[in-house]
């Protein structure tokens, strides 16, 4: 259950991601498609992430935003496939020379699945929505500098910022426009995507129709099913006997085999933000000391572990920046496998004989492995891990909420989320005024280029001090058949737009 | 000491046969446990070996993802289980002897409730019980699973133990000790405990193999021993996300399981038609 | 009440599972109010208790949906998952119990008893991995697990999904009900109606159909009304394997996501269900045992 961690995952920053993806030898989605592609064809989509309702401010996880963002409800500005933050439901927007006030102007002749047509005001009540007291969206601090919006006219939304906010446009891709005639969308929707909702059978599928009127272009199939599964094994299965088109993530490198070797199957392997990390509380002993972080991160070789949970695949990663952020920098040399430096460290931090931690690790795969190989690497460097296995909700009591642990293992899929590290108060309590400093200045830049730059200052020195133990990027791997193109392949976020995806008749 | 006959003589020769079977097995397993506390074949948590390899001379039931070396680990369940049988059995069979006997002397009333809660409880399967158990206990451990099965065993002891004691207290022999006026806890130790002792062995024996069962399906939901116990269950949970690329992985431990418990049922009825003559009246 | 209590000592808040990580302190309190985990526990206890009464299940915590619609919904796959089970593994079993116990010294006799032996001694999860091994992996003729989203919509898919998971229950049930039929059969060839029914000419399957099989079933059905119970009871482990969205996957997800209503919604259902099934198998003795009618009415009166 990884909703904690993996919900609401948006924003990103404009930059040349299509082409960094493209040098980093991403695979093709699809060979020609010879055969035309079937308009009438509905696209079974399998996944393992179930929403828990249908509103992404209720705590609805991240299957949500996959099933139903850009599909189901569009937002002002949309985060497209290869990282670029395009215009959605705005058709345009100026914003003044101190960056304080935002004019948006909207699309002309939308209209929501319930006939109602998109005026300046849903807008204003869609992000009041995000911003409301009882919102229960994860991004919703982000959108913190907004004092005040204005609609001039039905077309026209002001909006005016307490500050800068160089990241406005994207913090606004994942803000769903909704009819604000609709009351609560826990389990319906009004949206104005090219889809609306057929049906939810939960436990089982979402399934999802065209919509009537749709503004833009009609989408190249006739709807898509999105069919949940809780158990990886039984999504590859379901994919081998056709029961669904296509896998938006494939958690396991043993199932792959059965698809890589098969002309049947096209396996894509994208770009992932998902970063497995051990995070240490920097708050306790004895892990406030930097020495002792560093020692710990050296003395586990993060080879091996990928190697043995993900096979061929994966990304060795030495902050929590992936490659695809444009304030990465390689650091992978920094605090790399050394188990003799590793013990010289702790000596120095004064544990020459080590000591004893308790690792907090949620209940699900690959956490409780990853514990076990972590536990057997600093048994050699003397320091002795208890294994505490606890849910995805004890997790979030203990270690978000109460801060109550001495280190933990969880994954990461936020984009653009090293701002973390400047929140003196979240749950790993890193704090360095210098990183919180950069951080706070990069979200006022003037300049992506200045934004880009502070970040990266702040990425080097979140790996020098090692602020966690960052173990591995996960792989973001989509498995289709063959005659299925035109899905999206990377994991930038949890989105997975279904409009372009045809389907060939066989 | 009285000792009651309540049935049919015993089929002795193909009793004894069962009972040397089951002997050897369970002997197996429990010599496998000792050794595992001084000797295994490698190191639990050496990471030595390659991902997932196939059973080999080196590796007699192959390796998992982390290269740690199977047999190692089945080793080690074996140690588990029988911790988790012994403790389980233990803690179902202190309480429940303890619940059924005071059922069988209360009041009529709270017999009556004793009845019921016990049937009620029966009606549950034992893992669902567990299972609460575990979820309601705030960290898993193998102490908890071991608590869980006991409690939950406990119902099926209990059940069993009224029912056995009532049928003594009718006895004219325990008419003859009241009326003389032996108190009751007295009756209890002398009369009661060595009578119904033989049939609740038998009993205790296949609860041994319920709880070996019901310990690796708790596993196998995640709900037992937490890693690095390599309870059966556990591995067999793992072995299933990479069946594919490793089949062996789900075979041996499920074995391993299947002898233990082969084993014990099979030394229950041998000693069920050996020392207990009330064959099939227990079940 | 046990329930309750039961539950509400389990660590964790059901308002973590609204939230995401960059939850702040209010949000966390809002989600809290919106579940009621911010409520005195004695008021909690008395809301649960009033809507109990009601045969109203609540709201789940976590999708805001009916609890009972849900449970509607999951035991169209856990009801025709156990009755197609349990029908199968009579039709397996009762011949060969009766064949073990009237053929106990040939080769085949002796077979039954021993699968017999192993079937109890197998959990029934491994039976599952072991059949998604050869069925669905190496034959690929069968899914490996799930349902189709139009649950019965489509029953021939319907009925390929379910094909292993039956099979997988009625495996580990029939073995264990091979052994009640043998020694039932056994009573039953030992008896003197039996006797006396051979010795006035009946055949001997005929004497052992017409008297056999009416008395040695009344001890099999309340053996058969027990694994009923606990099979239905016990999806949760076949549903884990095949990822069915059944009552057993339910009540897993419900635990692990503090989800009360669910939990409480399952387990209540749940209960209803067993006692109904150990109602109707009491009855089902006494209709077909005359004698059991006579004995109840004496103590009734």
């Amino acid at each position: 259950m990884q909703l904690f961690a993996r919900s609401n995952r948006r924003q990103f920053g404009a930059t040349a991601i299509a082409a960094s993806i493209a040098a980093l030898g991403m695979m093709s989605v699809s060979p020609a498609v010879l055969a035309a592609a079937d308009t009438s064809a509905v696209i079974e989509i399998g996944s393992l992430y179930e929403p828990q309702n249908l509103d992404n401010t209720a705590g609805a996880g991240q299957g949500i935003n996959e099933a139903f963002n850009g599909n189901v409800y569009e937002a002002l500005f949309a985060l497209t496939d290869g990282g670029d933050v395009s215009d959605a439901l705005a058709k345009d927007y100026s914003v003044s020379d101190d960056g304080l006030t935002y004019t948006i102007t909207l699309q002309d002749g939308v209209t929501f699945h319930s006939g109602d047509p998109l005026t300046a005001a849903d807008v204003k009540a869609s992000i009041e929505r995000v911003t409301a007291e009882s919102s229960k969206s994860s991004r919703k601090n982000n959108l913190a500098t907004i004092t005040n919006i204005e609609t001039p006219d039905d077309s026209t939304v002001v909006i005016t910022l307490s500050e800068r906010s160089i990241s406005l446009p994207y913090n606004l891709s994942y803000v769903w426009i909704v009819n604000d005639a609709a009351t609560s969308i826990t389990d319906s929707e009004d949206g104005t995507g090219p889809y609306k909702l057929d049906q939810w059978r939960r436990g089982s599928s979402l399934s999802l129709t065209l919509a009537d009127n749709y503004w833009g272009e009609a989408p190249t199939n006739a709807g898509v099913v999105f069919n949940y599964f809780t158990d990886a094994t039984a999504l590859n299965n379901a994919l081998l006997t056709n029961a669904v088109d296509i896998i938006t993530s494939v958690q396991s490198p043993d199932a792959l085999a059965q698809f890589t070797d098969n002309p049947d199957f096209t396996v894509t392997n994208g770009q992932s933000t998902t970063k497995e990390l051990m995070a240490f509380n920097d708050r306790v002993a004895p892990f406030d000391k930097v020495e002792v972080r560093k020692a710990v991160a050296r003395a586990i070789d993060d080879k091996k572990l990928l190697e043995s949970i993900w096979g061929d695949y994966g990304t060795l990663i030495g902050s929590f920046v992936p490659p695809t952020d444009p304030w990465y920098v390689d650091l992978t040399a920094v605090d790399a496998y050394d188990p003799d430096s590793a013990k010289a460290m702790l000596a120095e931090a004064g544990y020459p004989d080590g000591f004893t931690f308790s690792l907090d690790t949620p209940d699900y795969d690959p956490h409780p492995i990853v514990a076990e190989f972590i536990k057997s690497e600093l048994a050699k460097v003397g320091v002795t891990v208890n294994i505490n296995i606890i849910t995805a909700n004890e997790w979030y009591t203990k270690i978000y909420q109460a801060h109550d642990f001495d280190a933990t293992l969880q994954e990461h899929v936020n984009h653009r989320d090293i701002v973390f590290y400047g929140n003196p108060d979240f749950y790993w309590g890193y704090n360095n005024p210098k990183v919180v400093e950069l951080i706070k200045q990069s979200e006022s830049s003037a300049t992506i280029d200045e934004q880009n730059q502070k970040l990266t200052e702040a990425n080097k020195l979140i790996a020098e001090d090692a602020a966690s133990d960052w173990l591995y990027l996960y792989p973001q791997i989509v498995v289709s058949a063959s005659n299925v193109s035109g899905y999206p392949v990377n994991g930038l976020n949890s989105q997975f737009y279904a409009y372009d995806i045809e389907k060939s008749a066989e | 000491m009285t000792t009651i006959e309540l049935d049919r003589p015993a089929r002795r020769s193909a009793a004894s046969l069962t009972f040397i079977v089951g002997l050897i097995l369970v002997g197996l397993h429990v010599a496998i446990a000792l050794l595992t506390l001084v000797w295994t074949p490698y190191d639990p948590s050496s990471t030595a070996g390659g991902r997932l390899e196939a059973p080999s001379l080196l590796h007699w039931a192959g390796t998992d993802r982390l290269g740690r070396d199977l047999f190692t680990q089945i080793m080690i369940g074996s140690r588990i289980a029988l911790q988790v049988g012994i403790g389980a059995v233990g803690i179902g069979a202190a309480i429940g002897v303890t619940i059924g006997v005071l059922a069988a002397f209360a009041t009529r009333l709270l017999d009556d409730a004793l009845a019921a809660a016990f049937d009620i409880l029966i009606a549950f399967p034992t893992l669902l019980l567990a299972m609460l158990v575990v979820a309601a206990s705030d960290t898993a451990s193998l102490w908890s699973a071991i608590l869980a099965l006991g409690i939950a065993l406990s119902a099926i002891v209990g059940r069993l133990t009224r029912i056995l004691a009532k049928r003594v207290l009718q006895m004219d022999f325990i008419t003859a000790a009241r009326t003389s006026g032996t108190s009751w806890p007295r009756i209890v130790v002398i009369h009661i405990l060595p009578n119904i002792w033989p049939t609740l062995m038998v009993n205790f024996a296949l609860q041994f193999g319920l709880a070996a069962i019901a310990e690796a399906s708790l596993s196998y939901l995640g709900l037992g021993a937490p890693p690095p116990n390599a309870s059966w269950g556990r591995l067999l949970q793992e072995a299933q996300g990479t069946v594919y690329t490793a089949p062996f992985g789900a075979i041996a431990p499920g074995l391993a399981l299947l002898v233990l418990v082969i084993g014990i049922n099979l030394f229950a009825d041998g000693l069920r038609d050996v020392g207990d003559p009330t064959r099939r009246r227990s079940r | 009440m046990v329930l309750f209590a039961l539950l509400r000592i389990l660590p964790g808040d059901p308002a973590n599972a609204l939230l995401g990580v960059g939850a702040d302190a209010d949000q966390i309190a809002a989600a809290r109010q919106q579940v009621g985990s911010d409520l005195p526990l004695w008021q909690q206890f008395v809301g649960f208790f009033t809507s109990l009464a009601r045969f109203d299940l609540g709201t789940s915590f976590v999708s805001q949906a009916p609890v009972s619609e849900e449970i509607l919904a999951r035991l169209s796959v856990t009801v025709p998952l156990t009755l197609l089970a349990f029908a199968l593994a009579i039709i397996v079993a009762v011949p060969l119990g009766i064949i073990a116990a009237v053929k106990s010294h040939k080769w085949y006799g002796g077979l039954i008893s021993v699968f017999s032996q192993l079937g109890i001694a197998i959990p029934v999860f491994w039976v599952g991995i072991l059949l998604v091994t050869a069925f669905a992996i190496n034959l690929r003729l069968f899914p490996s697990g799930g349902f189709p989203r139009q649950g019965w919509g489509n029953p021939a898919d319907a009925l390929r999904d379910l094909t292993l998971p039956v099979l997988t229950v009625a495996i580990v049930m029939a073995s264990s009900l091979v052994r009640y039929v043998r020694s039932a059969t056994q009573d039953v060839l030992g008896s003197d109606y039996l006797r006396t029914a051979r010795a006035l000419g009946s055949s001997f399957i005929e004497a052992l159909l017409r008297h056999g099989v009416r008395n040695g079933s009344v001890p099999i059905i309340s053996i058969l009304g027990i694994e009923l119970a606990s099979t239905f009871l016990g999806a949760v482990v076949v549903e884990r394997v095949f990822t069915l969205p059944g009552l057993g996957s339910m009540l897993l997800l419900g635990i692990s996501q503090r989800d009360y209503p669910n939990v409480q919604g399952v387990l209540f259902v749940s209960t209803l269900l067993v006692l109904f099934i150990g109602f109707f198998a009491d009855l089902a003795q006494r209709l077909i045992d005359p004698r059991l009618r006579d004995r109840s009415r004496g103590a009734a009166s």
